[in-house]
């Protein structure tokens, strides 16, 4: 299991556990699973999904970070979907 | 009776004038709470900007981002100064134009031009009293700062930062430590001081998309937004324990007064049928007589 935080300048919006992430980052989509090497991505424009069935959130800018199996979402702007 | 009458008008004026107080005591109580929540919940986002940004910031990288650019000699600097957009808030107001006029001096001393932004009511009114020109001015930012409202301040000086128009920003806020503890700081924007990465901490080699130089470009603008943001959120919620404060000791004097102001009419009125019990005595006594 990952362990995800979803964190905008104002709030954090999503903490808990999912099965997997899939972010939109600046050039595609990029999906993280448990035992991802370390990462930070910068992010895009798009539809971030926590699981296969979990919450989506609309996401602006910021980046991706994976570091052991913590999963960190920091973006300029989010909503949820 | 006029003096009792008049007593008994003061009596009344302070009771309303308490309600109006403890009323706004209760307000600025359930603000403050509110704003000290965003402040608390702004903390994970700067917390993990300043993660990434000083795990992949090196020193010799720091020639290539022009928002790192350390100027020697500035010449010209922007001071923004957050105030609020009302009163009754007892020194916080006076307390951050002070804080601003100091530094406005002493950067003025080294031969430095100052432009001042001023956000809120007050620090307008002052500088407005005071003859000073404004490079920018408003208002409209809320008891509910927005993440927008930070970036609308602080890109265009970002910009004027990088073309080298502007050697400095700085901001003038009140830093939030705890309710009572909120003292009127200066910080410096730009040139953007890197964190620096914890002690101790374990350095990750991260895969890094698309690399560190570009993952930094974008982040240290967000890094400098977040801090504007985090300055605004920080004003609010000290002008909030401000005016409770405040409010709580003008409730208190006036319970203090109303004290001392039901005491003497009570005395004069205890006086007053002590003469007239006297008088009617007096009487009987003389038809007697």
């Amino acid at each position: 299991m990952l362990t995800v935080s979803v964190i905008s300048p104002e709030a954090v919006l999503f903490e808990g556990t999912t099965e997997s992430v899939v972010a939109p980052a600046f050039d595609g989509q990029v999906g993280i699973l448990t035992g991802h090497a370390p990462m930070v991505t910068l992010l895009g424009k798009g539809e971030l999904r926590l699981g296969t069935a979990g919450q989506r959130f609309n996401v602006e800018g910021g980046f991706v970070q994976v570091v052991d199996d913590v999963v960190r979402v920091v973006t300029e702007r989010a909503s949820a979907v | 009776m006029a003096k009792g009458r008049e007593l008994k008008g003061r009596i009344k004026s302070v009771e309303n004038t308490r309600k109006i107080t403890r009323t706004m005591e209760m307000v600025a109580t359930s603000k403050m709470k509110r704003a000290q929540d965003r402040v608390v919940s702004a903390r994970p986002y700067a917390n993990a900007l300043t993660d990434v940004i000083s795990s992949l910031y090196s020193p010799d990288l720091a020639e290539r981002f022009p928002l790192l650019r350390q100027v020697s000699a500035p010449k010209r600097v922007a001071l923004v100064v957050l105030t609020s957009n009302r009163g009754l808030a007892g020194g916080f107001n006076a307390n951050l134009i002070k804080q601003a006029r100091v530094q406005i001096a002493e950067l003025e001393k080294t031969n430095v031009k100052v432009e001042v932004h001023v956000i809120g009511k007050k620090g307008i009114g002052y500088f407005k009293y005071v003859g000073r020109e404004l490079k920018s001015s408003r208002i409209d930012v809320t008891d509910r700062p927005t993440a927008e409202n930070a970036s609308e301040i602080v890109d265009a000086l970002m910009k004027e930062f990088i073309d080298g128009e502007l050697d400095g920003v700085y901001v003038t806020y009140s830093k939030f430590n705890s309710v009572l503890n909120t003292p009127p700081t200066t910080d410096r924007v730009l040139p953007v001081t890197p964190p620096v990465a914890k002690e101790g901490g374990v350095q990750r080699d991260y895969l890094l998309f698309p690399s560190a130089e570009a993952i930094l470009t974008d982040l240290l603008p967000s890094y400098v937004r977040n801090a504007i943001y985090r300055a605004l959120v920080e004003t609010v919620a000290g002008e909030q324990a401000a005016r409770r404060t405040a409010m709580k000791n003008a409730t208190d004097n006036a319970g203090d007064i109303l004290n001392v102001l039901r005491r003497t009419y009570n005395r004069a009125r205890q006086a007053q049928i002590t003469q007239e019990i006297a008088e009617i005595v007096g009487g009987a006594a003389a038809l007697q007589g």
